[in-house]
């Protein structure tokens, strides 16, 4: 088993981050003046309540929602600053999404969903069928390619949705609530095949969650509280 | 490959939907082709009509005014009847000559006045012309005048006559003509006193090929028979050009039209063609009437022009009024389907896809439905030219006759005018005819439907993908939460 290693570079670097959303008149600060570093190969575990802004959090560190103010700085680049195609490449490339509710096309197959991934990659139909195949193997999968999303449990299609995030070979895994439709012995199961795929691919993770026995298995854990993050625990696995 | 498997599988997830939409976009467009292909009967139509006046390759024909008669001492003027000078007899005066018994046989040219047989070879040579030929719309009048004073007077008959141009076999009336029996003309029938007739006048006159018919007291030997579409009123005898110039004199001058025509039927080089043309001609014979085939359509009246305009009118607005009313639920269908797939498109742009290409899909999707709709609506535009086949009505048209009479009166022994003109297709300046209507969907309606339904696809799905390129990913993720 190849053991995951960190680098002592930040992958990430927050400075000064506020997420504010406006209701007509009102304002409704969801991150404030946040300050993070991550690093490369890391584990970074999210916490807090529901509202308190992890999902924004996990959002602006995808690039799929930008801040209000503050610097995004990710290899190099400064997410809340560059052109939204510029974003977009380095998301296409760059990041793995896992979501609560798996948020798989119901009309695609297993196989086709993971696909889609290497779609916006430009990777030559051969190649993309072989990279997929491979991927649905390491989520234990390999014999479901041609179900609908429709035909599978919960925790298959969870499964499926970690082989899209993983099939273009992303720097970031960035899980948001991956367990938080799923049975205890499911959450279990997801959250071991996470760790495993962390370590054996040297993977950074960013995964938020209100679940502690989640939460536990990171290295660092943050807190989420009205919009601040606070670091509480640096496990250093 | 991907774009087609996840267009396939989404148009089969939203089967319910798509085939709602492709059925409204088929009713627009069958109503399109059906009317289209009404449209297209009724043109057809009037085509055999002007057809049968001038024949199927004329594009525009050439006339000129007739010169007013010039006065003549004779009584009553140059075609005058009254009592002769005997005191009971019956008289006639045409073009200067007065007759008081025998046959009275006379080719004179119709409504049209004389143009110098030149003039065609003039027009043949213009840049945008393909083909000028000329020919003579002629009407022979024969009135027998009775011996005695005390025998009644008979009614004049009449036939119109068309002077062929045989090098030109593609041009004028006789061109439209389908030969049942015997043989149309030959190079040598240029100077031969051979006809050609039409099958209703020999039937209403016992003639076949052989028989002899006579004009300006020469006989003509029949030989060949033709019939013209039925819903046209065509020449009762052709014969050649030059037998004809020979034999007609110009009613306003009273001279022979050796060296004339009264009518130049033209082909332009091509349909773009025609205005050019036109223009040419007017510059060449300032003092022509020049007529293009849409001039003429635009003489037809009865329920033929009526159906025409009702088609071109109403039927138009009606499908443009359908296809819109179909174009719109498509449309909103489409972005009712967009706005359920919100988090799925945000997935999409999660995992990094351009915002064109989540539109091209959508685009695919609505063109799909659109290409369903348009098939569905060629078939369904069959369906209505086919009962529109069964249950219009005959139509009728009043069109301008080829060729006019000859202005007569006869007068009876001591009691005045007793006839009128002369009688026959040839009498009257205008004939109603029955036209037969067959509607029918052309390759071009069927492009149009297919043109259309892309059209409506790309409306529908342009409207449903612009929705879908404006999502930002978060937002649209939000919606999942």
């Amino acid at each position: 088993m190849t053991i995951n290693v960190q680098h002592e570079t930040p992958i990430y670097r927050l400075a000064g981050v506020s997420k504010i959303y406006r209701k007509g008149s009102r304002e409704i600060p969801a991150v404030r003046d946040l300050d993070l570093e991550i690093r490369a190969g890391e584990w970074l575990a999210v916490q807090g309540k529901t509202g308190h802004g992890k999902t924004t959090l996990l959002q602006i560190l995808g690039g799929l929602d930008r801040p209000t103010r503050g610097q995004v700085e990710f290899g190099g680049q400064d997410l809340a600053s560059i052109p939204e195609a510029r974003v977009r490449k380095v998301r296409a490339s760059s990041f793995g999404f896992i979501f609560q509710t798996f948020n798989l096309v119901p009309t695609l197959s297993a196989q086709e969903n993971v696909e889609a991934a290497l779609i916006p990659l430009g990777v030559h139909l051969a190649q993309r069928r072989a990279r997929v195949s491979a991927a649905l193997d390491s989520v234990g999968l390999g014999d479901r390619a041609q179900h609908l999303p429709g035909e599978l449990s919960g925790g298959q299609q969870q499964r499926v949705a970690i082989a899209r995030a993983l099939v273009k070979a992303p720097k970031v895994l960035l899980a948001d609530e991956p367990t938080g439709n799923l049975d205890e012995d499911t959450r279990d199961e997801i959250i071991s095949l996470l760790d495993t795929l962390w370590r054996e691919r040297g993977l950074t993770l960013v995964l938020v969650s209100h679940d502690s026995s989640v939460v536990r298995r990171a290295q660092r854990i943050g807190v989420m509280a009205r919009g601040h993050l606070s670091i509480r625990q640096d496990t250093r696995r | 490959m991907f774009f087609l498997t996840y267009l396939r599988r989404e148009l089969r997830r939203r089967m319910r939907q798509a085939i709602f939409i492709a059925l409204g976009l088929a009713v627009g467009i069958g109503l399109v082709i059906t009317v289209l292909g009404a449209s297209t009967g009724v043109k057809a139509a009037q085509a055999k009509v002007l057809r049968a006046l001038y024949g199927i390759g004329t594009d525009v024909t050439v006339t000129t005014k007739p010169k007013p008669p010039s006065a003549r001492p004779a009584t009553g003027g140059q075609n005058a009847a009254g009592p002769g000078p005997g005191g009971g007899h019956a008289t006639i005066c045409l073009n200067g000559k007065c007759y008081t018994s025998g046959t009275i046989d006379t080719l004179v040219s119709g409504d049209s006045g004389a143009l110098s047989a030149a003039a065609a070879g003039q027009i043949a040579r213009l840049h945008d012309v393909s083909a000028a030929a000329g020919g003579l719309l002629l009407t022979d009048t024969r009135v027998v005048l009775p011996s005695s004073s005390s025998a009644p007077l008979q009614p004049p008959t009449s036939v119109s006559v068309d002077g062929t141009d045989i090098s030109h076999p593609d041009l004028g009336p006789l061109s439209n003509g389908k030969l049942t029996d015997g043989r149309t003309f030959t190079a040598a029938d240029a100077h031969a006193d051979v006809a050609v007739v039409d099958a209703n006048y020999a039937t209403a006159n016992k003639l076949k090929v052989g028989s002899t018919v006579t004009l300006a007291k020469t006989k003509f030997t029949v030989i060949g028979i033709v019939t013209q579409p039925q819903a046209s009123s065509p020449p009762g005898v052709y014969i050649p050009l030059a037998r004809a110039q020979a034999l007609a004199t110009d009613p306003g001058t009273g001279n022979s039209m050796r060296g004339k025509v009264n009518t130049v039927y033209v082909t332009a080089a091509s349909a773009a063609d025609i205005g050019a043309v036109q223009a040419e001609i007017e510059h060449l014979l300032p003092q022509a009437t020049v007529t293009s085939s849409s001039d003429l359509a635009s003489e037809i009246t009865g329920s033929a022009a009526s159906a025409a305009k009702l088609a071109g009118a109403l039927g138009k607005w009606l499908a443009v009024l359908v296809l819109i009313a179909a174009f719109a639920v498509a449309s909103l269908l489409t972005m009712a389907a967009v706005a359920r797939r919100v988090p799925e498109f945000g997935t999409l742009k999660a995992l990094g896809w351009r915002s064109s290409r989540i539109v091209s899909q959508v685009l695919g999707e609505s063109v799909g439905t659109g290409i369903i709709g348009g098939l569905a609506g060629v078939g369904l535009g069959f369906v209505g030219v086919a009962i529109i086949d069964k249950v219009a009505p005959k139509l009728s048209a009043t069109v301008p006759s080829a060729g006019s009479g000859l202005q007569t009166q006869v007068a009876g022994s001591g009691s005045g005018p007793v006839a009128g003109g002369p009688t026959g297709a040839a009498a009257s300046h205008a004939a109603t005819i029955a036209v037969p209507m067959s509607a029918s969907v052309t390759v071009g309606a069927i492009i149009l439907a297919v043109l259309l339904a892309v059209a409506g696809g790309l409306l529908a799905g342009s409207f449903g993908g612009w929705r879908a390129a404006r999502l930002r990913p978060a937002a649209a993720l939000a919606r999942v939460a």
